[in-house]
C-alpha cells in the first residue's frame, strides 16, 4: 500500500487543505476532502487480471465454439511459429485440432508444450472483456436486428468461464458485440455500468461500422472504459480517412450516463477521456502502406512455411521463454500481492511457478540473442513491416488515436487475412489481400491523456515564443547556432533501441516517467487514488483458424484501491465528528459586559446581564455602556439584529420590526462599524474590545401617550448576534414615571394642588386602589370620577406665569445690562417659542450643550410632574441666563400643548368654531378691529360651553399677547396704522397691512413727509412675522381637528380639508395675539 | 433513491449531503442545553447556567454510507421574557425539538403551547419532536414522575409529533436518534 505518501501526492490539482476545511466546518466539500485525505484507512489494494480480447469472426460458422479455447483457456498461442507447416496444419480441421488438444495425445510433445504455455485464464482473470466483430454477416439486412447471435456468443462464453462469473454488460451493434464478465469478487465492486453504441457505417450512422463502449466504476475509485470497434475497411487513402472519421465520431458521440455517487447523480454524463483507464480494441482495419501486398504475403509465408528457419531451436525456446514470463508473476510481484486480500487465484500462479520455475533465472550461457537483431527471425521481418503500418502513421500525423493511446509491442504475425481453417496461410483467394495488423488492442491511462494535453499546450506556447522571436528578428541570428546544437540525444537514443511504446512521440516522457515493459505504471485516478497498470501480454492466438482473422488478446495486471464500504462509513463518521468539533470549538465568541450605572440603575439581578435604566422621565436622557470583547480564538463579527415582527407575520422578513425609537446604540469608536449586508457590523480580532453606548430617552409624543396609557412599557431585548456564533440577549428595562405631559385638560384639572403633582396623585390613587395595579408601570389614566380641583391645568398656569415673568425679566435685563448676550433676538420670528432646542437623540452626536439643555428641559418637566419645586424655574440651574431660561420654558410650554391628548380646543369645540366662522384664517387678524373683535367674541362664546378649556385658552392667549407686546411691541400709532390701513382699504385683506408697509418703506429714505408719524415699518413687519410664526407653532397644538374623536378624525380628513382646517386654527390663534389697546 | 433531501441537499464527491436547521424550544430549565451538549459533545454538565441568548452549534451525522446530514442547531432561551424572540430561530427551521421535564407537569403545558405556535407560525413542513427529559430522575425515584409517558405520547400522536423520553444525563434515548428519524422522514 502507498499509505504514507498517498495524501500528499494524490492531490495534484487540488491540495488537501484540511486546516482550511476545519475552519469552514463540515460542508460536503470539506467532508469529502477530509475523507479522501484518510482514504488509506478505508481502501484496500486489489490486484486483478484484466483480459481484453478482440476477434473479427467474419460471420464464420463455428467461431463461437473456438471462443472458450483461446479467450478463457488461453489456448492456441503460437509458440512454435517457425515449426509450423501451414499446409499440414491447414489440412487439419478446427474440430480435429480441438479434439487433439483436448485429448492431449495425438501429437504428444507439441501439444503438451502448448498446454504448458497457456495464457492466464479461467478464474485467474478478474475481468473478461471481449469485443467481437462481424458476428452477423454485414451484408445481410435480414439479420440486422437479430439478437440470437448475441445469445449464442453469451452462451458460448458463459459455458467456458467458471460458472460463478457475472455478466457486467452485453451490447450488440449490428455485427459488433461487447461482452464483459467479472469474477464475483470483482463484480461486487463494479458500479455505474453504462454501455453506449455509436454507429458510423452507412450514411454515417448505421451500425455496420462503429463502436460499442462500456464505462464501469471499479471499487468506487477507478473508472474504466472499454471500446470495441469496427472501423471502415479498405486499403486506399479514402478508406484510411474514413477510419479516422469513424474514430473521431465514436470519440465525440459516446456519452455515458451520469455517474451516480451513492444516489446522487452527476450533472453531466461522462465522455471518452473521463476514464482513468481506457481500452480501445477491435478491427481497426489499418493496413500496411507502401508495400505491394504480394511481397508482404511472400515474405511472411516464408516464415509460416518454415523456409527461413535457420535458428529453429533458439527462436522457439526464446518465444517459449517469453511466454513463460507472460503467464507467471515474478517473485517481486508475488511478494507485493501477499499483503493484500487479492482477488487473484494465488494457487494457480504458484502452480505455474512450479512448472516453469527454472525459467526465472536463465543460465547466462543460454542467453539468447535478441530476435530483433536476428535478420532471419520472424521478429526481424515483423519489425521491417511495422514502419509501414497505417495505424502508427496515422498516430504520428495526429489524425486518430493520437491522444495518448498506446499499444504493446507487436511480436506476432499480422492477424489478417488467412484462409479459414489454416494457421498460417495468408489469403489465397483471388483478391490476395495483403496481410496486415487490422486487429489491435490499444490502451491509455489518465496520465497519458494529461500528458497529451500538456504537450499540446506546450506546443502552442512554443509556437507563440517562436513567432515572438521571429517578430523581433532573433530567429535569423540564431540560425548559425542552431546548426551546432542540432543534435537531439533523445532521438538518437530512440533510434537505436526498440521503444516500449512505439508511438511514443512524447519527448517529455523521459527517464523515470516512462514505464519499461513489465513494470507497473502508477496512475492517479479522477477520484484521487493511485492505481497501477501493467501490460503483461499482447499477442494473437495464431492457431485459431475458424475465421479469416486471428483473435488478438491483451492481458493486463491492474492494481487499484477499492473502497471497503464499512470502513469508509466509519472513517466518514469520524471525519464528520472531527469537523464538527473543530467547527464548534472554533466558533467565534464574545463576552458582553455591562458597565456599572448610577445608583438608581440597578442591573437586572437575574443573571442575564441586562440593563435597568432606573426611573425615566419624559425627555430624560440616560446612557449606559456595554463592552464587547472578543474572548474567542478567531475573529468575530457581530451586529445588533432586529427582532422578529410577530404581529405582521411577514414570511422570511429578516429584518423584522424596527428597533424602538427610544433606544439607540452607538458603537465607540464609530470607525469600527462596517456596513455588511445592510447591517452595522463590527469585526473584532481576538482580544479586541469595543464599546456600545446604549441611550434611552422618550421624546416621541405617540410613545408618551402609549406609556401614559399603559399600552407600552420601557422594556426590550437587544439581540447581539455573533456571526456563526451565539446570539446574546441583553434585556433592557426602565421605569416610566407618570407625566402630566400627554394627557388631557380634563385629566389634569383633577390633580389636587400640593399633592406632589401628577406623580404624587397617581401614587395616591394606586395606593388607594383606584387605579389598577396591573396597569403598566407609570401608565394609568386619571379617572373621570376624580374631583376637579382647578379650573385649568396647574401645569399650564405655571408655564404661562413663568414665561410672562421671564419675558419681563429679559426685557428689563436687555435695557439694564446693555450686553450683547442679553439682547433679545427680536429678529427671530416667534422667539422665544421658536427658539431651536435640539435633543440628543435626534442630533446624532453627543454634545455637552445639547445634553445640558435636555437636562434642563427634563428638570422643568419633572418639576411640573412632581410639583417640586413649586416654582418651576427653581428647577433650572441657578447660573442660567434669563434668555436661556425663557427659551427652555417656552419650549416646554410648546411641548406641553402639543402633548395634550386633545389640545385646548378639542375636536368637537373646533368643529363648532369652524361652522360658525368658516372664513377664519391668518388674514382675519388684518381685518378691521371691530370685525376681529366680533370673531373673538364668537369663539369665546363657543368656548364658554367648556369652561375649563376656555380658561386654559384665555391663559394661553393672554400670555401670548403679553409676550408679543414685550418682545415685538407696537406703538399705539402703529396699531392705529394697521387698523387705519384696514379701514381705508377695502381690497383683499391680506395685502392691506402690507400696503401700509410698502408705502412707508418706499418713502422712508427719500421723503420723511411720506411716512406716518410714529410708525416704524420694520417694526410692523417684525410683529406680523412674529404673529405668523407663533400661529404656525401653536395652532395645531392648541386646536385639534374636529369632526370626530381626536386623531381618528384627523386621519379621515383629506389633505385639502386638513390644510383649510389648519388655516383656520392659525387664524384663531393669531387674532388673540394682539390687544386692541396696542400694549 | 430519491435525490430530494431537505433544503440544502448538495452533491458531494461520493455522497448526498443535506443541511437541516433544528431548533430546541421549551420552558426554562427543562434541559434543552443539556440535550444539545449530549448531542454534540456527548457530555453532561450538572451545573449549567440559564441560557440567555441562543447558542448555535452544528452536528454532522451519516445516515448510511452515502448520506450525510448536517444539523444546524439553535438552542434557545426558555425564559418567558425571551419568548417573542423565538420566531427568529424557528422560522425556516426544518425540525423542532420541543422539550419538557417529565418531573414538572407545567412544562408539558408549556411545550404544548410551543407546539401550537410552531404549527401556526413555523414552516408548514416542520417536523416536531416532543422530548420528555430527565428520565434519569424517574428511574431513580419513580414517584418523581409528574407526566405519565402514556399521556404525553397520546398527545404527541394526536398532534402528529415524534415522541421520546430521554435523559441528557445518562444519554438514554439520545436525541441523536430523534434527529435521525427527523431526517429520515425528510429525505
Amino acid at each position: 500500500m502507498t499509505a504514507s505518501d498517498g495524501a500528499s501526492t494524490s492531490q495534484q490539482s487540488e491540495p488537501v487543505d484540511v486546516e482550511q476545511d476545519l475552519s469552514n466546518g463540515a460542508t460536503h466539500y470539506s467532508l469529502s476532502r477530509a475523507l479522501l485525505a484518510r482514504k488509506d484507512e478505508y481502501v484496500r489494494r486489489h490486484r486483478i487480471r484484466v483480459k481484453v480480447g478482440s476477434w473479427n469472426v467474419a460471420a464464420c460458422p463455428g467461431t463461437d465454439k473456438d471462443l472458450a479455447g483461446w479467450f478463457v483457456d488461453g489456448k492456441g498461442l503460437d509458440n512454435t511459429m517457425t515449426k509450423l507447416d501451414a499446409h499440414d496444419q491447414g489440412a487439419k480441421s478446427t474440430e480435429e485440432q480441438e479434439a487433439s488438444e483436448a485429448q492431449g495425445s495425438t501429437d504428444s510433445s507439441q501439444e503438451g508444450e502448448d498446454d504448458s504455455i497457456r495464457l492466464v485464464g479461467g478464474a485467474e482473470v478478474g475481468l473478461y472483456v471481449l469485443g467481437l466483430q462481424e458476428i452477423i454477416a454485414l451484408n445481410s439486412i435480414s439479420q440486422y436486428a437479430d439478437s440470437s447471435a448475441m445469445s449464442k456468443w453469451q452462451a458460448a462464453l458463459e459455458a467456458a468461464m467458471p460458472p460463478y462469473y457475472k455478466l457486467v454488460t452485453s451490447q450488440q451493434l449490428s455485427g459488433l458485440l461487447l461482452l464483459m464478465y467479472a469474477s464475483p469478487e470483482v463484480a461486487d465492486t463494479i458500479s455505474n455500468v453504462s454501455t453506449v453504441s455509436v454507429g458510423t457505417g452507412l450514411l454515417g450512422y448505421m451500425g455496420n461500422k462503429g463502436g460499442v463502449s462500456c464505462r464501469i466504476m471499479l471499487g468506487e475509485t477507478t473508472r474504466m472504459v472499454f471500446t470495441n470497434c469496427h472501423l471502415a475497411s479498405g486499403h486506399d487513402q479514402a478508406n484510411l480517412e474514413r477510419r479516422c472519421w469513424d474514430y473521431s465520431r465514436i470519440m465525440t458521440q459516446t456519452q455515458f450516463a451520469p455517474l451516480n455517487h451513492g444516489g446522487v447523480l452527476d450533472d453531466e454524463g461522462e465522455k471518452l477521456g473521463d476514464e482513468d483507464f481506457g481500452f480501445w480494441f477491435g478491427d481497426l482495419n489499418y493496413r500496411l502502406d507502401g508495400l505491394p501486398g504480394d511481397d508482404i504475403r511472400r515474405l511472411l509465408m516464408l516464415h509460416t512455411r518454415g523456409e527461413y528457419d535457420l535458428s529453429k531451436q533458439s527462436t522457439k525456446s526464446k518465444l517459449g521463454g517469453e511466454d513463460g514470463v507472460i503467464v507467471m508473476q515474478t517473485e517481486n510481484d508475488r511478494r507485493n500481492s501477499t499483503d493484500t486480500p487479492s482477488m487473484m487465484r494465488e494457487t494457480s500462479f504458484d502452480q505455474l511457478d512450479d512448472d516453469d520455475g527454472t525459467t526465472d533465472l536463465p543460465d547466462p550461457d543460454d542467453f539468447l540473442p535478441d530476435p530483433h537483431d536476428d535478420p532471419a527471425s520472424v521478429q526481424a521481418t515483423i519489425d521491417s513491416l511495422l514502419p509501414h503500418d497505417q495505424l502508427s502513421r496515422t498516430i504520428n500525423s495526429r489524425k486518430a488515436f493520437h491522444e495518448g493511446w498506446r499499444e504493446g509491442d507487436i511480436t506476432f504475425l499480422p492477424s489478417y487475412k488467412y484462409d479459414v481453417g489454416t494457421v498460417g496461410l495468408f489469403d489465397s483467394s483471388e483478391k490476395r489481400r495483403a496481410p496486415s495488423w487490422c486487429d489491435r488492442i490499444l490502451y491509455r491511462t489518465r496520465k497519458d491523456l494529461e500528458k497529451h494535453h500538456q504537450k499540446l499546450l506546450d506546443e502552442v506556447e512554443a509556437k507563440k515564443k517562436d513567432e515572438d522571436m521571429k517578430e523581433r528578428g532573433i530567429d535569423h541570428a540564431a540560425d548559425d547556432e542552431s546548426v551546432l546544437f542540432d543534435y537531439d540525444p533523445d532521438k538518437d537514443a530512440a533510434s537505436g533501441s526498440s521503444s516500449t511504446n512505439i508511438y511514443d512521440y512524447d519527448e517529455y516522457d523521459e527517464g523515470d516517467d516512462a514505464p519499461e515493459n513489465g513494470e507497473t505504471e502508477t496512475v492517479v485516478t479522477k477520484e484521487g487514488y493511485k492505481d497501477g497498470i501493467k501490460l503483461d501480454v499482447y499477442t494473437t492466438h495464431q492457431r485459431v483458424t475458424s475465421s479469416d482473422h486471428k483473435p488478438i488478446v491483451a492481458l493486463f495486471t491492474l492494481d487499484y484501491d477499492a473502497v471497503v464500504p464499512d470502513l469508509k462509513a466509519r472513517v466518514h463518521a469520524e471525519v464528520a465528528k472531527e469537523l464538527d468539533r473543530a467547527e464548534n470549538e472554533g466558533r467565534p465568541g464574545v463576552t458582553v459586559v455591562v458597565e456599572k450605572g448610577a445608583a438608581d440603575e440597578k442591573d437586572l439581578t437575574d443573571g442575564s446581564g441586562g440593563i435597568h435604566f432606573g426611573d425615566i422621565n419624559f425627555l430624560d436622557y440616560k446612557e449606559r455602556s456595554l463592552t464587547v470583547a472578543n474572548t474567542g480564538r478567531v475573529p468575530a463579527s457581530f451586529c445588533f439584529v432586529a427582532k422578529p415582527d410577530i404581529s405582521g407575520g411577514a414570511e422570511g422578513d429578516r429584518h423584522g420590526a424596527a428597533p424602538p425609537d427610544w433606544l439607540h446604540i452607538d458603537i465607540q469608536p464609530p470607525s469600527m462599524v462596517k456596513m455588511i449586508n445592510g447591517e452595522k457590523t463590527v469585526n473584532l480580532e481576538p482580544g479586541e474590545t469595543v464599546s456600545a453606548v446604549i441611550d434611552l430617552s422618550v421624546t416621541e409624543l405617540y410613545h408618551l401617550h402609549q406609556l401614559n396609557g399603559g399600552i407600552a412599557s420601557l422594556e426590550d431585548v437587544l439581540v447581539l448576534r455573533v456571526e456563526n456564533g451565539k446570539d446574546h440577549f441583553i434585556p433592557i428595562r426602565a421605569n416610566w414615571l407618570p407625566s402630566s405631559f400627554g394627557r388631557s385638560v380634563d385629566e389634569l384639572i383633577r390633580i389636587p394642588p400640593r399633592s406632589g403633582g401628577i406623580r404624587g396623585f397617581i401614587k395616591k390613587l394606586r395606593d388607594g386602589g383606584t387605579v389598577s395595579e396591573t396597569a403598566q408601570q407609570g401608565g394609568s389614566r386619571i379617572p373621570q370620577s376624580a374631583d376637579v380641583h382647578t379650573s385649568s391645568p396647574h401645569e399650564l398656569y405655571k408655564l404661562t406665569e413663568a414665561i410672562e415673568t421671564l419675558t419681563e425679566r429679559c426685557v428689563a435685563d436687555e435695557s439694564i445690562l446693555e450686553e450683547e448676550s442679553a439682547k433679545i433676538p427680536r429678529d427671530t420670528a416667534g422667539w422665544p417659542f421658536a427658539a431651536e432646542i435640539p435633543l440628543l437623540t435626534s442630533s446624532g452626536e453627543y454634545d455637552d450643550q445639547i445634553a445640558e439643555d435636555q437636562r434642563s428641559l427634563s428638570a422643568l418637566i419633572q418639576a411640573l410632574d412632581t410639583d417640586t419645586p413649586t416654582q418651576i424655574l427653581d428647577a433650572l440651574p441657578p447660573g442660567l441666563p434669563a434668555l436661556k431660561r425663557l427659551e427652555l420654558t417656552a419650549h416646554v410650554f410648546v411641548l406641553f400643548l402639543r402633548s395634550l391628548s386633545d389640545g385646548i380646543i378639542n375636536g368637537p369645540l373646533f368643529s363648532q368654531i369652524e361652522a360658525a366662522l368658516p372664513f377664519l384664517s391668518p388674514a382675519t387678524s388684518a381685518k378691521p378691529g371691530k370685525d376681529v373683535e366680533d370673531d373673538k367674541t364668537t369663539i369665546l362664546d363657543i368656548l364658554a360651553t367648556a369652561p375649563y378649556n376656555n380658561i386654559s385658552f384665555v391663559f394661553i392667549t393672554a400670555m401670548l399677547a403679553r409676550v408679543a407686546s414685550e418682545v415685538v411691541p407696537l406703538t399705539p400709532e402703529e396699531v392705529a396704522a394697521l387698523d387705519a390701513d384696514n379701514v381705508r382699504s377695502k381690497r383683499g385683506s391680506s395685502v392691506r397691512a402690507l400696503g401700509v408697509l410698502r408705502r412707508t418703506t418706499s418713502s422712508a429714505g427719500r421723503s420723511p413727509s411720506g411716512s406716518i408719524e410714529g410708525v416704524d415699518a420694520r417694526n410692523l413687519q417684525r410683529r406680523l412675522d412674529w404673529e405668523k410664526k407663533v400661529g404656525e407653532l401653536l395652532a395645531t397644538a392648541i386646536c385639534r381637528h374636529g369632526g370626530g374623536e381626536g386623531g381618528a378624525a384627523a386621519i379621515n380628513l383629506s389633505d385639502k380639508q386638513r390644510k383649510a382646517s389648519e388655516e383656520r386654527m392659525r387664524g384663531l390663534v393669531q387674532i388673540f395675539m394682539r390687544r386692541r389697546d396696542g400694549v | 433513491m430519491s435525490t430530494r433531501g431537505g433544503p440544502a441537499a448538495a452533491r458531494g464527491m461520493n455522497a448526498r449531503f443535506a443541511q437541516f436547521k433544528l431548533v430546541l424550544l421549551g420552558e426554562s430549565a427543562v434541559g434543552k442545553s443539556s440535550i444539545v451538549l449530549r448531542f454534540v459533545k456527548d457530555q453532561f454538565d450538572s451545573y449549567r447556567e440559564s441560557t440567555i441568548g441562543a447558542a448555535f452549534l452544528t452536528q454532522t451525522i451519516s445516515l448510511d454510507e452515502n448520506t450525510t446530514v448536517k444539523f444546524e442547531i439553535w438552542d434557545t432561551a426558555g425564559q418567558e421574557r425571551y419568548k417573542s424572540l423565538a420566531p427568529m430561530y424557528y422560522r425556516n427551521a426544518n425540525c423542532a425539538v420541543v422539550v419538557y421535564d417529565i418531573t414538572q407537569a407545567a412544562s408539558l403545558d408549556k411545550a404544548k403551547s410551543w407546539v401550537k405556535e410552531l404549527q401556526r407560525q413555523a414552516n408548514e413542513n416542520i417536523i416536531i419532536a416532543l422530548a420528555g427529559n430527565k428520565l434519569d430522575l424517574v428511574t431513580e425515584q419513580p414517584d418523581k414522575r409528574a407526566v405519565p409517558a402514556a399521556d404525553a405520547e397520546a398527545y404527541a400522536n394526536e398532534a402528529g409529533l415524534l415522541f421520546f423520553e430521554t435523559s441528557a444525563k445518562t444519554a438514554e434515548n439520545s436525541v441523536l436518534d430523534i434527529a435521525d428519524q427527523d431526517s429520515d422522514q425528510e429525505a
